[in-house]
């Protein structure tokens, strides 16, 4: 792993980060040698999304690989990024404008009222999932519970099964789906689930034989709709409300992200029931939870959505308005809220990846003006630039 | 071959002038050969009754019979062609005695208005000599020896031709090899001007000898005409090459560049119309002082997705160098992407022209960019899978 | 059909069927690449009288333009997709940079400066690599087949260099996609190892074992 950049005077810190990188190269084989104590001027030692301001706009801030592990190994960072991740050998983010205005919005924001709620629109490859991501560092760094749902509609589109609902009827259960996010949920919240020792306010029944009693740790509540895969849906509904309950107890901070929301409201699914019928999306009973959530009758949390074109099927994707994407409904649900739009790259920030793929060694022909070119063919879109500069 | 009427005897005394009458006539001025070099008219001369009379085979009499109503066909024909030249300028209101051909032509297409594509297709009214091809003079005389030594090749006047070339090229090759033993070089000033200019086409060669030739001839004149002027004294053979050659048109200078107009910002800005391209039609219109914005439908440069689309409307504008500093605005409709892509490059570099200098221009004609592409979808022909592509051959 | 190969005959030039092309025959072929343009000035000073075909499609003036690539391209295609060619060589391209950066990242100190992630190098160096000198045309005499080494033209070893590592990137596993086994082709013969250098040196050996038969391609 590369080694963090050292920041003059700041020793506590730098001692917390050489902790990590001994265990870091214990774990990887690489050894990078130490390039001295130079920062490059696209880079930026700042670790803490929290301290991130104006000042380091444009500049590149590494994600330690334990805290990308943990925060998103269900998911929530691109496939092509990961792939990037894995060649650069670092999780680097940009700082950018749509992620530090998100940034001041949750810092100043007063948590003792109603949950607000952002969502996050742009055109495709803007860069929404990966200010998301950004959002979602600093909350992990900051006692906020995460619940993270990576892209809503592979629950719509790509189901691994579908069956039908054991507690209400005429609904949709999607077991392995529901399951595998609980597996996502225990994997960021873990450690401050069992440091906050948050436990149930209610009595869970889920069969004759089942049930969860009051007062249990809500760690076991994750568990039990991890082992027993039938109630991982109803379990992710009982798991949300106490967290709702909770939040607004005062007990614990919670911090909604969900990637690609406007699937939740989209007619087409690729879900069909029994009679071989197309179900929509208020069927399934995962769906009814997040929306649940989404609402502003809870307090001493933040909602972050985003709403994708690519969410939506073949015909759908005219603009990328939220309130052409979520249509009649989503729009009401989610009345009122604050948009938040990711645009392409500025010159300076598009100047600054240039560099970064230079240092990483990804763009080996650098002939003149060719900084130029790539800026008009891509736009300075940044899936664009990622996409054109892979042959490169 | 048809022969015009000639006395008998008249003939042993002219044969020398008849001879020599397409090979020598007045040096020709300039670059265009008179057509009528080769082709002679022997005018009819009466006998007189005490001329002894000479045996004509049944081959000659056919040819005179021949040769007379030729003759009188084109005295009608003449005749016909003067009277109507007068109806027409008393019709059209002018000077019978000073309406040129091309007053003629005028009033023809005007009484005559023809929708048809081909001009050889229209009413026309020209003279005789022009409608009815030039035919040779006599090629032999009375007892059937033929007067030019080339004449059982069956091409006389194009083997002739080659002969002359490569007498010429040997002269040169002589006098090279004199210049050389003394010591001098050829005047370099005084090289021979073939930029411009290319050989006669084939067609035209053939209405200068009067004769047809094959595909091959053809190339054997040129690859000898090639070697006579890459030789250098070829300035010394200027007027015998210089029948031979035709200028070409100055390929930069054809098309006229428009100036660009202000729009009400105070920018320059010029509109190219009617870009196709395939099925594609596209208006661009380029703005100059501007930031690189290109506006397609608009939308911006990702209403192409394709790479290669992309890259083609920067082609002309990455070309002269104005990359960032033109606005590109552009309206497109019909075909698909890169039929789209192709018409708006084009428009593109069309509209660069008014704000680039002339060798820029060039550069960009050089490059291709200039021209229209004219490429279709060729069609499927009948008997074939395809446009070019056969069924499969089976032996059996 | 005979009406239409009397339209194919035009005027000028003495082959007797010329293909039908919309640009008539003395219209010239384009010069795209502003370095060559420079290159070659004095030849097309020349054709300052001569009238230029269109570009085309695929040609174009990027600063990324490379020969080879381009030929890489035309060989991949098959039934003109072009576009999707062009974007099997990026993803190779791609994965060629990507298990060098990995190389790279493993190494230790010096070595990392060795290793080269430029694909294109890489493409450039394989295609070296893989070029023959000579070779072999089977020519009969006396009712046999003599498998006779011949010089061969400098662009013929380029094309049959890519066509080598296309065949060897086409027998794969039908799992395996063609950026992957093409990707790591083209890495061996880079480092002169592989099926595509053994097969050049196969037929150089064969040159070399038929030497005495060299005399009968004058006979």
């Amino acid at each position: 792993m590369k080694m963090i950049r050292n920041r003059f005077g700041n020793l506590s810190r730098v001692s917390v980060q050489l902790q990590r990188h001994v265990q870091q190269m214990a774990t990887s084989a690489a050894v990078a040698p130490a390039e001295g104590a130079t920062i490059n001027e696209f880079r930026t030692a700042v670790a803490n999304p929290g301290e991130h301001s104006a000042l380091q706009l444009a500049k590149f801030y590494t994600i330690p690989a334990e805290q990308k592990k943990q925060i998103f190994t269900g998911g929530g960072l691109p496939k092509q990024y990961e792939l990037q991740i894995k060649t650069f050998t670092e999780a680097c983010l940009m700082v950018r404008n749509p992620a530090l205005e998100l940034l001041e919005y949750i810092k100043g924001a007063d948590l003792t009222k109603p949950v607000v709620r952002y969502v996050l629109y742009g055109e495709n490859g803007t860069g929404k999932t990966l200010t998301m991501a950004h959002v979602l560092h600093y909350g992990a760094l900051n006692d906020f519970l995460l619940v993270h749902v990576p892209w809503a509609p592979n629950w719509m589109k790509r189901p691994k099964e579908a069956s039908n609902a054991a507690g209400q009827e005429g609904m949709i259960d999607l077991p392995f789906d529901a399951a595998a996010w609980l597996v996502h949920f225990k994997n960021q919240n873990g450690k401050l689930l069992q440091r906050l020792q948050l436990k149930t306010g209610k009595e869970y029944v889920w069969s004759k034989r089942e049930s969860t009693p009051a007062g249990s740790p809500l760690l076991e509540l994750v568990e039990h709709g991890i082992a027993r895969i039938k109630y991982a849906s109803e379990t992710t509904a009982a798991l949300i409300s106490e967290l709702k309950q909770l939040s607004t107890a005062g007990q614990c901070k919670v911090m909604v992200a969900i990637d690609g929301f406007n699937a939740f409201f989209h007619p087409i699914t690729r879900i069909f029931s029994d009679n071989k019928q197309r179900v929509t999306p208020d069927r399934i009973t995962l769906t009814q939870p997040f929306l649940d959530i989404t609402n502003y009758d809870w307090t001493n949390g933040v909602c972050i959505l985003s709403v994708d074109k690519i969410a939506m099927t073949e015909g759908y994707m005219d603009s990328y308005m939220p309130r052409y994407l979520l249509g009649q409904a989503g729009f009401e649900h989610l009345d009122p809220f604050v948009p938040v739009h990711v645009d392409n790259y500025t010159d300076k920030e598009f100047h600054s990846y240039i560099n970064y793929y230079l240092d990483r060694h990804w763009i080996n022909k650098t002939p003149q003006g060719f900084e130029e070119q790539l800026k008009f063919m891509s736009n300075k879109n940044p899936y664009s630039l990622m996409q054109l500069v892979r042959a490169l | 071959m048809a022969l015009r009427v000639f006395s008998l005897n008249l003939v042993k005394t002219n044969r020398n002038l008849l001879q020599n009458g397409f090979k020598s006539p007045a040096p020709p001025t300039g670059h265009m050969a008179p057509a009528a070099s080769f082709a002679t008219e022997v005018t009819v001369q009466a006998a007189p009754a005490a001329v002894q009379k000479q045996k004509v085979s049944k081959a000659m009499r056919a040819y005179l019979k021949r040769a007379n109503e030729h003759d009188e066909f084109m005295k009608t024909q003449h005749l016909e062609f003067q009277i109507g030249k007068r109806h027409l300028a008393n019709m059209m209101g002018a000077d019978a005695e000073t309406f040129t051909q091309e007053d003629v032509d005028e009033a023809i297409s005007y009484l005559f208005p023809s929708g048809l594509y081909d001009p050889k297709a229209r009413p026309a009214m020209k003279s005789p000599d022009v409608v009815f091809p030039a035919r040779k003079a006599a090629e032999f005389d009375e007892t059937g020896r033929p007067f030019h030594s080339l004449f059982y090749t069956g091409k006389p006047n194009f083997f002739q031709l080659l002969h002359d070339i490569v007498e010429e090229t040997n002269k040169l090759a002589d006098l090279e090899e004199r210049m050389l033993r003394r010591g001098n070089k050829p005047d370099e000033n005084q090289k021979l001007e073939i930029d411009g200019f290319h050989l006669l086409p084939k067609d035209q060669l053939e209405l200068l000898l009067v004769e047809s030739i094959a595909d091959i001839e053809y190339s054997n004149f040129c690859n000898s005409m090639d070697r006579l002027i890459a030789s250098p004294y070829a300035y010394k053979s200027k007027t015998f090459i210089e029948r031979f050659l035709k200028p070409l048109m100055d390929q930069s200078n054809q098309l006229e560049v428009p100036k660009p107009k202000i729009d009400g910002e105070g920018r320059q800005y010029i509109t190219t119309y009617e870009c196709l391209r395939k099925t594609a039609r596209a208006d661009v219109t380029v703005r100059l002082p501007g930031t690189g914005k290109i506006s397609i439908n608009g939308k911006n440069i990702s209403y192409f997705e394709d790479e290669n689309c992309r890259e083609q409307l920067l082609f002309p504008l990455q070309f002269s160098e104005l990359l960032g500093k033109v606005d590109v605005e552009a309206n497109v409709e019909g075909g698909g992407p890169s039929g789209q892509a192709g018409a708006i490059r084009w428009g593109i570099a069309m509209s660069l022209r008014s704000f680039v200098d002339q060798e820029m221009i060039e550069s960009m004609r050089l490059a291709g960019l200039l021209t229209r592409d004219y490429r279709r979808r060729e069609r499927k022909k009948f008997g074939q899978e395809g446009a070019r592509r056969k069924y499969t051959w089976k032996k059996r | 059909m005979s009406f239409l190969s009397r339209l194919a005959v035009k005027s000028s030039g003495f082959s007797c069927i010329r293909r039908m092309s919309v640009y008539p025959q003395h219209y010239a072929e384009p010069v795209v690449q502003k370095n060559k343009q420079i290159e070659q000035k004095s030849e097309l000073a020349k054709l300052h009288h001569v009238p230029i075909k269109a570009a085309v499609n695929k040609a174009s003036d990027t600063v990324f333009h490379d020969d080879t690539k381009e030929k890489m391209v035309n060989y991949i295609t098959k039934k003109g997709n072009s576009a999707l060619a062009r974007s099997l060589l990026s993803k190779t391209m791609e994965l060629i940079k990507r298990t060098q950066t990995e190389h790279m990242n493993l190494a230790k100190g010096d070595d990392k400066d060795k290793i080269n992630t430029n694909a294109e190098t890489l493409l450039k160096q394989a295609v070296e690599n893989c070029r023959p000198l000579l070779q072999v045309t089977a020519i009969k005499r006396g009712g046999v087949n003599y498998q006779v080494p011949v010089p061969i033209t400098t662009k013929r070893s380029y094309f049959l260099a890519m066509k080598w590592l296309l065949e060897a990137a086409r027998e794969k596993e039908r799992k395996v996609s063609l950026p992957e086994k093409l990707a790591w082709e083209i890495l061996d013969a880079a480092h002169g190892q592989g099926r595509v250098v053994k097969r050049k040196d196969d037929l150089h050996r064969q040159c070399e074992s038929n030497r005495a038969y060299a005399h009968y391609r004058w006979s």
